[in-house]
């Protein structure tokens, strides 16, 4: 079987990325997935759209974290689900005068969230609410980027942090910080690490791929709610295959 | 006028994705395309640290000039970038003042920052309790503890073998299975917001 998996690897992966994105293309296209509908709940999100709707009537900022994975690299994926819930915060925030403001802790990721407010007001005709510091680089280590987050909570009459991107350990230093400014903090991560730490000290965490279901979550379009539909058909598929997996080892005595 | 940007933002974003994710699949054929794109994206990267250093600096000098609270921290910032930024120029990367700054300012600073931490950690797990006292919360705080107490051996008993057992099961095979189990989730979510790039669904890059 590894010699298979050697031999075929490249193939078999661009197999599964064809499978992915034909699902993806099907749900969109049979509509199965009308917003909201079929999506269990998760806490974190309710308490933060109830969140997004106070800060505007009380005039307090967003304040989306994106870690400080490089979007060059392998947690970009949770980084870029962070810039979707970042563009989903400005446009909800878009009537109010203090727009959300972005820290990460990696110079692209920096260039991304401004771009993706840019972007977000440009849609909404609101270009006069866009601020290039609204999107900043806080530090480039992850304890300077941390360091650099803090005032931010603390500073900006903050009302509600999301925490989503690639963090260490030292992500409960901004749960700490969320928590003594009065702000509600939502975290997930890719990182196992952070998810524990996050597990302790958020106000509401997220665990595992929840984080990955944000832009359903928060209304980012059908193509959202069909790829989180696409995870959750694949997960029950590897559910399957790791038990005849299992199966197929326990009967024919290992090798 | 920004339209025509928009699409030719996206369509090289989507060919740029494409061609280095094919250029994985068939190495022979692609690999070369691949990893130029690959060194120019590194390229890029490096001058994004640039633009990056500059905005961290527009945003201290602004709170400086406009005089807003806690504005001397920034001061502080700037400055030490300055003269980071002038000894390393001065000096090199390598050199011994800036090995110096490393390893006597930033060094000690984080190290304290790690020592903060740990007790915030502490402090976070106490919390939990008054804030969401569940059975997974309870079973999340046992582990923790049982963990704690079989990593070293006990002050004035030594080593206790049961709960030597316990940390083997709970590092090697509970830990490692319910990790898996989280990386699968975080392996299928990283593939369907990549998929949603390389479709130009999701455009983080102005498109």
């Amino acid at each position: 079987m590894s010699a298979l998996l050697d031999a075929y690897g490249n193939i078999l992966g661009l197999l599964l990325a064809l499978l992915c994105l034909g699902l993806i293309i099907l749900f969109v296209a049979t509509g199965r997935n009308k917003p909201g509908r079929n999506l269990r709940e998760i806490p974190a999100f309710q308490r933060f759209r109830r969140e997004v709707g106070l800060a505007v009537e009380s005039g307090k900022r967003l304040h989306i974290s994106l870690g400080h994975g490089g979007i060059n690299e392998i947690p970009a994926g949770s980084a870029l689900v962070g810039l979707t819930m970042l563009d989903r915060c400005a446009r909800a925030a878009s009537i109010s005068d203090r727009p959300p403001v972005a820290t990460s802790g990696d110079p692209l990721l920096a260039i991304l969230s401004q771009d993706t407010l840019r972007g977000t007001y440009h849609d909404l005709n609101a270009e006069r609410l866009y601020d290039p510091s609204s999107g900043r680089l806080s530090g480039l280590t992850p304890l300077s980027f941390t360091a650099g987050a803090i005032p931010v909570i603390h500073d900006e009459q903050i009302s509600a942090n999301i925490l989503a991107g690639h963090f260490g350990g030292e992500v409960a230093l901004l749960t700490e910080a969320g928590e003594r400014s009065g702000s509600l903090t939502v975290g997930g991560s890719d990182n196992i690490t952070a998810q524990a730490v996050l597990y302790a000290s958020a106000q509401e965490p997220l665990i595992g791929e929840e984080l990955y279901a944000g832009g359903a979550y928060l209304g980012a379009g059908s193509i959202h709610a069909a790829s989180l539909r696409m995870q959750d058909i694949l997960r029950w598929l590897l559910i399957a295959l790791i038990l005849i997996g299992a199966l197929f080892k326990l009967f024919t005595g290992g090798g | 006028m920004k339209t025509i940007f928009s699409l030719i933002n996206v369509v090289i974003a989507i060919a740029a994705g494409a061609l280095v994710f094919l250029g994985y699949v068939f190495p022979d054929l692609l690999g070369g395309m691949r990893a130029i794109l690959l060194q120019w994206a590194i390229i890029l990267a490096a001058f994004a640290l640039l633009v990056g250093i500059l905005n961290l600096m527009q945003a201290h000098w602004r709170k400086v000039t406009t005089k807003q609270p806690k504005a001397v921290y920034s001061l502080v910032v700037l400055a030490s970038l300055v003269a980071t930024l002038l000894v390393t120029a001065l000096s090199g990367p390598a050199g011994k003042w800036s090995l110096w700054i490393y390893n006597n300012l930033q060094v000690p600073i984080e190290i304290s920052l790690l020592a903060v931490l740990a007790i915030v950690l502490a402090y976070a797990a106490a919390r939990l309790m008054r804030r969401r006292m569940t059975w997974y919360t309870g079973m999340f705080l046992v582990t923790v503890l049982l963990v704690l107490l079989s990593t070293a051996p006990l002050y004035l008993i030594g080593e206790v073998s049961l709960l030597n057992s316990l940390h083997s099961l709970i590092v090697d095979i509970l830990a490692v299975a319910g990790a898996r189990g989280l990386l699968l989730g975080v392996a299928l979510g990283t593939i369907a917001a990549g998929l949603r790039v390389l479709m130009g669904a999701d455009r983080p890059y102005g498109g």
